[in-house]
């Protein structure tokens, strides 16, 4: 039999706040956290609007000898990987021997263009020692293992915008295989870097002005930085320390859509789906929520529309679906970790975040997308979509917990 | 010069490793006083961006005492002034 795995601590750190709470109460009233972009060379970028995380002091977190060697992506993974475990409530010892799971879509990129800065443009000849240990993708899950010290599997993930999810996927197969009791998963990425958001640019996907998710006038994605973290457990081990269980965490499914580099695949992005709601034994008919990947881009939403219908056949209609990157905009390896809370959130207090910024539905987008209000319901059983550039997706299914 | 390296090299250990400059001697084992070879690189990075010169791995590789790096960072300054 396969065993179960309980949600026992959650932490963010996003454009809606700097913790859970923040995160959740700004969801709840359909707030968004986009707006314009500041400290960047604004005359020299078509992009005005982001999702950036406000007030953002790293010395409220990290002390002057701690920073030189935390890539902001890091700084967020480790803020969030502490507010869960803390959460979660788990002492030194019982993390001790835990997976650590971090997925990111970007590395430290801050890292890099500032060493690359001095090289190009300044015409330094030498790096600083420290760009390799500080930028490298797999810093975030470094620093996470080394300030929490959890020293069982450590390692990073990178599917671009599901990587989170495929993180959360990597620690359900690991605490099911018996190989941890406990992981500790992270999404994060730190996106505002003046070369990034050009590359961001010349894939001509960013709204100029905000995230419309499902929406007719929808422009584009809207970028967005920060971290969401999960601890995941055996129930067993979960309720044998009598542990806060915020959800069950039934299953995943994960696809490669071989196709375009770029353009969604409605048959990948519904195997992937489908395979989730197998693994979970959940049947379409048990579903009531789902947290869409939904971008905001013309392709992605019809897209992800036709493939909810292709799994939920009849059921569809019954459907709320819900675009909460309209809110936090879309911090892409954090992008999976975040919606993750929000869905597991959603289940614990029974209340069905908004997709924000709506107007009226686009060609193609027929499904409850529960407009810029929250709404109040039960849910039983949600799933959570993760779709990466390349065709790579990775879906999670969460399930209300019994007596929790 | 000598005596403006004696002070940076001493300065920048102290920064680097959070010491007082005052108990940071010249002939001080850079492993008493504390440094890995990651601080010892880094080190030397501020040191080479300072004085504008260039360390070889050779020569870090010999570096044991605070005298020797003040050694080595004169003997590359030396006609430069």
């Amino acid at each position: 039999m396969v065993k179960s795995v309980a949600v026992t601590g959650l932490g963010c750190i996003s454009a809606l706040g700097h913790d859970v709470n923040q995160f959740w109460g700004a969801l709840c009233n359909g707030e968004t956290g986009i707006r314009p972009l500041t400290n960047m060379p604004l005359e020299s970028l078509k992009i005005k609007a982001c999702a950036q995380i406000q007030n953002y002091n790293s010395l409220h977190f990290f002390s002057n000898e701690e920073l030189p060697y935390l890539d902001k992506f890091s700084q967020y993974a480790i803020i969030t990987a502490r507010e869960a475990i803390v959460d979660a409530g788990l002492e030194a010892a019982e993390i001790h021997n835990a997976a650590c799971v971090v997925g990111t879509g970007c590395g430290g990129k801050e890292t890099d263009e500032e060493a690359y800065q001095k090289l190009y443009k300044e015409g330094k000849t030498r790096a600083h020692p420290l760009t390799i240990p500080k930028g490298m993708p797999s810093a975030a899950a470094v620093q996470v293992s080394m300030h929490m010290g959890i020293s069982g599997p450590v390692f990073s993930v990178a599917s671009a915008c599901a990587s989170a999810a495929h993180a959360t996927a990597s620690a359900l197969a690991m605490i099911r295989s018996g190989l941890v009791e406990v992981a500790i998963v992270v999404g994060t990425d730190a996106p505002f870097t003046y070369g990034l958001i050009k590359a961001w640019e010349g894939l001509r996907v960013l709204s100029p002005d905000t995230c419309r998710p499902f929406s007719k006038n929808r422009s584009g994605m809207v970028l967005g930085e920060g971290a969401g973290a999960v601890v995941l457990e055996s129930l067993e081990h979960a309720k044998k320390r009598g542990a806060p269980i915020y959800a069950e965490l039934a299953g995943c499914g994960m696809s490669a859509d071989a196709g375009h580099i770029t353009d969604p695949s409605s048959d990948g992005a519904a195997r992937a789906i489908k395979a989730a709601l197998d693994d979970a034994s959940m049947n379409p008919g048990d579903v009531d929520y789902v947290n869409a990947h939904g971008t905001g881009t013309k392709a992605n939403d019809v897209s992800e529309t036709q493939a909810l219908h292709q799994v939920f056949g009849g059921h569809a209609a019954q459907l709320m679906v819900s675009g909460t990157k309209s809110m936090h905009g879309h911090p892409l390896g954090a992008a999976g970790a975040l919606e993750l809370v929000a869905t597991v959130l959603a289940i614990k207090n029974g209340i069905v975040p908004p997709t924000a910024n709506f107007t009226e539905a686009g060609e193609g987008c027929d499904l409850d997308y529960v407009p810029n209000q929250a709404r109040e319901k039960r849910i039983k059983s949600a799933v959570s979509n993760s779709f990466a550039f390349g065709g790579l997706n990775a879906v999670l299914a969460i399930r209300a917990m019994d007596g929790a | 010069m000598r005596q403006n390296i004696e002070n940076a090299v001493i300065n920048i250990i102290a920064k680097h490793k959070k010491l007082d400059p005052s108990v940071i001697t010249n002939d001080a084992l850079l492993v008493d006083l504390g440094l890995t070879s990651l601080d010892a690189i880094t080190i030397m990075y501020d040191l080479e961006e300072k004085f504008d010169v260039e360390v070889t791995d050779e020569t870090l590789l010999e570096l044991r005492s605070v005298h020797d790096i003040i050694e080595g960072i004169a003997g590359l300054t030396s006609g430069k002034e």
